[in-house]
């Protein structure tokens, strides 16, 4: 028995080493430098005085940094959502797809994510700007529309004004659909695979209807897949800067944008810290406070 | 299990082959874009002045690309592996055991999925310069330590976050009837768990070779003068301009993969056929 | 032993070194850059920290014909980057390419290796003008120019009505609503905004920087775009009519467009100088010197104006250039505009502060 209790342990260490050891030495260290400096202040235009001071969050808590979060977590949460409309379709056709196409499936959505994050969202540019492929498609059904109706009698439509989908809000939406959805189709395919089909069936069987059982058997059975996508799906949308630099209008700009421009042109890295680390720490507390809910639901079950 | 699959066939539906068609013609169209102005033969992207090869040229006369390509890919590949042993064995362990600070423990996991981009590179430009300076004269491909130390660090808590997911849905008992078999944690490990776990691990080992693949903010501040990777490159080329040589260069990228793909898929259905005899 | 081995086993971390490194990252005190031993005969490389389409054709490789020397270049996309990255400590780079702005800065900031002149003789080429007046660094004891710009308004000019060289079409002017893009960055946008508004770019006064907000803030609904680095692209492509932008960026598209021109506002203009520098720490700062000497010989100094088509303030090398670069008013804009133009200063960290938050204010707004 006693050898068994030891292999236990081991079995335990082996699995448990790696991991925290890794986190503490290459994340949890380099980041408490930086944790530090959120209670700094400059003192030169390189060095940074660790005073202990709140001065970065009190400034970071201001209403001007807060509405821009709230922004930002607007937008992330849009852009999730959309993922999860989009991608949730995909999901299930790759687990319901044959073992021949499945893999050539998983390739498909993946293989735009394998070119460069910058070259895509130029080439998203180029599909939607003024002067762009989608504008030129418009223009020509709009131009033979025009020119069928004077065919038949009637007045042409005048001229065509292009779409202008480039530098706004919702320029700024797609593009972080287009480069998250990966992020959401993925954990949902590795949720729904081996889904136990015969769940399925009897549901069908029992009479209920494609889309009831979507809802009441194939979404519960999906859920961590469904959460853990959302999260790495929000979280990333969250910290994007370049897609809402290079596809935002005058006001689109976001808490990461924020952010990067203290750790770079403003050169404030204790206060571009602060709104770092309260970044964070809002995310803790929600999903604190998820774990939390989460629990009582529990226990309320149980009773 | 029946291979009764009739009321199942959902990709036979219309409504579901139009949604496929719509999502996969909004992922292709810039790329296909893409491809056809690395063949045009002026730097603007909105008129087409002639078909030209000079850019696929001017490519492969590029040195600097050509590394900065294959530390990319060395990169990623070398990061991908440390990922997928360090986050399922994150994954097992927050779903395997319990033990005094787990909640901590798992929170600090998923504390690099919320970190900025830009302070975690940040911060691993402090580390790397000041806590563990990296030597840079190191010989190839030992140079590019600090970058694949770092993309483990970010990439890591995806892949446990995956095989997490996947792990909720493990029927406990079958590990149980493998250790009443007489099998050891190991091997109930290797033959009930680590199946179980597949689809999540190739998931979440394509989403940290995607991730490792294309990052650049936490790359440019670990990387070096030795030690510039293809994300790094083009964007300090494109933020001036597009030219048709970085689309030239993804177009090669694409083909590569796909290129790859074929030939892995090709081996695979091979051993299966011979597998089935 | 051999160099190399030497040169690892100099740079590796003693454990010393760690443990200096975990007691000052805990007190976030700033540790000198690590310290590489000098060795009499460098070895032959060259690690060069430049923009992009920013050298010659082939002046690396005549570099090492002349030399022996290899050059390794890897490039960045902004002073920022620039700044952030050496500011931990220099990650091995011999010659880097500041903006002016951001040689006050290094300067300030002890990031500069002092440049022997004897070493140099090559600046004899070098316009006089440009040795004199630097306020940025006096007596260029630190840079020396390679290039110089200025910001203006590039614009199409089918769709623009005469020549807009006025700031006022860009910040102050409904007539071109929605075809206007103005840089993002906050010292280039307003500090160009208090040319316009009478005063010099230099001038630190809070009640000038919150005038020149309200006018952006109420000019904002006619603005299209805040672009980083890619004014041009975004005036190549069509989407705008007038783009803020540097010459050179605005000369490069001038090539594949002719519709397109570039005026120095009337008012006057935040003007530039990359400049060629040594940083401290620099492993090879003997071939650094013998590098930047060979850039300012006249025939190479040609031969990358010709590729890059900047405003040079080599001489030498700007005499040996076609009559169609030395007389393109785009990159040798009219004197009398020159004159009101201005080197930027660093202004100080207190003010650095108030531009970006006016920056967040405005983009939020």
């Amino acid at each position: 028995m006693a050898t068994q209790t030891q292999e236990r342990r081991l079995a335990f260490l082996v699995t448990a080493l790696p991991p925290i050891a890794w986190v503490v030495a290459f994340f949890l260290a380099p980041l408490a430098i930086v944790w530090a400096y959120s209670f700094g202040q400059n003192v030169s235009l390189t060095e940074v005085d660790i005073s202990g001071t709140f001065a970065n969050y009190a400034r970071a808590l201001e209403p001007l940094y807060l509405g821009i979060f709230a922004k930002s977590i607007f937008v992330a949460g849009v852009t999730t959502l959309l993922c999860l409309v989009v991608g949730f379709p995909v999901a299930l056709a790759i687990v319901f797809a044959s073992e021949r196409w499945r893999p050539w499936m998983l390739l498909l959505i993946m293989l735009p994510f394998w070119t460069n994050l910058l070259i895509r969202t130029y080439a998203l540019m180029a599909v939607l700007r003024t002067e762009g492929y989608v504008n030129f498609t418009l223009e020509w059904f709009w131009n033979n529309a025009s020119w069928l109706m004077t065919l038949v009698g009637l007045q042409p439509l005048g001229e065509f004004t292009p779409l202008q989908l480039l530098y706004n809000n919702f320029a700024v939406v797609v593009g972080l659909v287009y480069v998250h959805l990966p992020f959401m189709v993925l954990p949902l395919y590795a949720a729904l695979d081996r889904l136990d089909k015969s769940l399925i069936e009897a549901s069908l069987d029992l009479g209920a209807g494609h889309i009831r059982t979507l809802f009441s058997i194939v979404v519960p059975l999906a859920l961590p897949g469904i959460i853990s996508g959302i999260i790495i799906t929000f979280v990333p949308a969250l910290g994007a800067y370049l897609t809402p630099d290079l596809l935002g209008g005058p006001d689109s700009q976001m808490i990461a944008n924020v952010i990067e421009r203290q750790f770079k042109r403003a050169n404030d890295w204790p206060f571009g810290a602060a709104l770092s680390f309260l970044l964070m720490y809002a995310t803790f507390i929600a999903i604190a406070l998820r774990a939390y809910l989460g629990r009582g639901r529990l226990k309320a079950s149980e009773f | 299990m029946s291979k009764r699959r009739a009321p199942l066939e959902y990709n036979r539906l219309w409504q579901m082959r139009a949604w496929l068609f719509a999502v996969f013609f909004f992922l292709y169209a810039p790329l296909v874009a893409l491809i056809a102005f690395s063949f045009n033969d002026s730097r603007r992207t909105t008129v087409w002045r002639g078909f030209t090869f000079k850019y696929y040229d001017k490519l492969f006369n590029n040195d600097s690309l050509l590394t900065a390509f294959a530390n990319s890919l060395t990169i990623a590949f070398v990061a991908t592996l440390i990922s997928l042993v360090i986050g399922a064995l994150a994954a097992v362990l927050l779903w395997r055991y319990r033990f005094r600070g787990r909640a901590l423990v798992e929170g600090t996991f998923a504390l690099p999925l919320v970190v900025p981009e830009i302070c975690m590179g940040v911060a691993m430009l402090l580390f790397f310069t000041r806590v563990l300076p990296w030597p840079n004269d190191l010989p190839w491909p030992l140079n590019l330590g600090s970058i694949i130390i770092a993309h483990v660090t970010f990439c890591f808590p995806f892949v446990a976050l995956v095989v997490g997911a996947r792990l909720a849905s493990f029927n406990k008992e079958q590990e149980e009837a493998a250790r009443d078999l007489g099998a050891n944690d190991w091997q109930a490990f290797r033959d009930v768990l680590l199946p179980h776990m597949r689809p999540a691990l190739i998931a979440g080992g394509l989403l940290a070779f995607t991730l490792s693949l294309d990052d650049f903010v936490i790359t440019f501040f670990t990387s070096g003068p030795d030690t510039i990777t293809f994300p790094v490159k083009v964007y300090s080329m494109v933020r001036f301009s597009v030219t048709p040589e970085v689309n030239a260069a993804s177009t090669m990228l694409i083909l590569l993969t796909i290129l790859l793909m074929i030939v892995m898929m090709v081996m695979q259905s091979r051993s299966q056929r011979k597998a089935k005899g | 032993m051999t160099s190399t081995v030497r040169k690892f086993v100099s740079t590796r971390p003693s454990r010393r070194s760690i443990l200096q490194g975990l007691g000052a990252a805990a007190v976030g005190i700033t540790l000198a850059p690590r310290k590489y031993s000098a060795w009499a005969a460098e070895e032959p490389k060259l690690n060069f920290y430049n923009w992009d389409t920013y050298i010659g054709e082939t002046t690396l490789a005549d570099f090492k014909e002349a030399s022996g020397i290899d050059v390794n270049m890897s490039l960045f996309a902004t002073n920022d980057e620039l700044f952030a990255k050496l500011r931990a400590g220099n990650p091995g780079y011999d010659v880097i390419v500041p903006g002016s702005e951001f040689v006050e800065r290094m300067i300030q900031a002890n990031l500069l290796e002092p440049l022997d002149h004897a070493k140099i003789p090559n600046i004899k080429n070098i316009a006089p003008e440009f040795m004199t007046d630097a306020p940025f660094d006096p007596g260029r004891k630190y840079s020396l120019p390679y290039t110089w710009l200025v910001i203006g308004i590039g614009y199409r000019k089918s769709k623009v009505k005469g020549v807009p060289d006025s700031w006022k079409w860009l910040f102050d002017s409904d007539a071109y609503k929605g075809r206007i893009t103005v840089m993002s960055d906050a010292s280039e946008l307003f500090r160009n905004c208090f040319k316009y508004l009478g005063h010099s770019l230099n001038d630190a006064s809070p009640e000038l920087l919150k005038q020149a907000e309200e006018l952006l803030t109420k000019q904002k609904p006619n603005i299209k775009a805040f672009h980083e680095d890619n004014g041009q692209d975004l005036l190549l492509s069509g989407e705008v009519d007038l783009a803020m932008e540097y010459n050179g960026d605005i000369a490069q598209i001038m090539k594949e467009d002719d519709d397109i021109d570039f005026v120095v506002p009337k008012e006057g203009a935040m003007r530039q100088q990359d400049t060629l520098a040594i940083p401290k720490g620099a492993p090879h700062p003997e071939n650094a010197l013998k590098f930047i000497n060979f850039i300012f010989e006249p025939k190479v100094g040609a031969g990358i104006t010709s590729t890059i088509l900047y405003p040079s303030p080599n001489a030498a090398a700007v005499a040996l250039m076609p009559a169609e670069y030395k007389d393109n008013p785009v990159i040798f804009p009219p004197a009398e505009v020159m004159a009101k133009c201005e080197y930027p200063n660093y202004l100080g960290p207190e003010f650095s502060q108030l531009l970006d938050e006016a920056m967040t204010r405005l983009r939020a707004s």
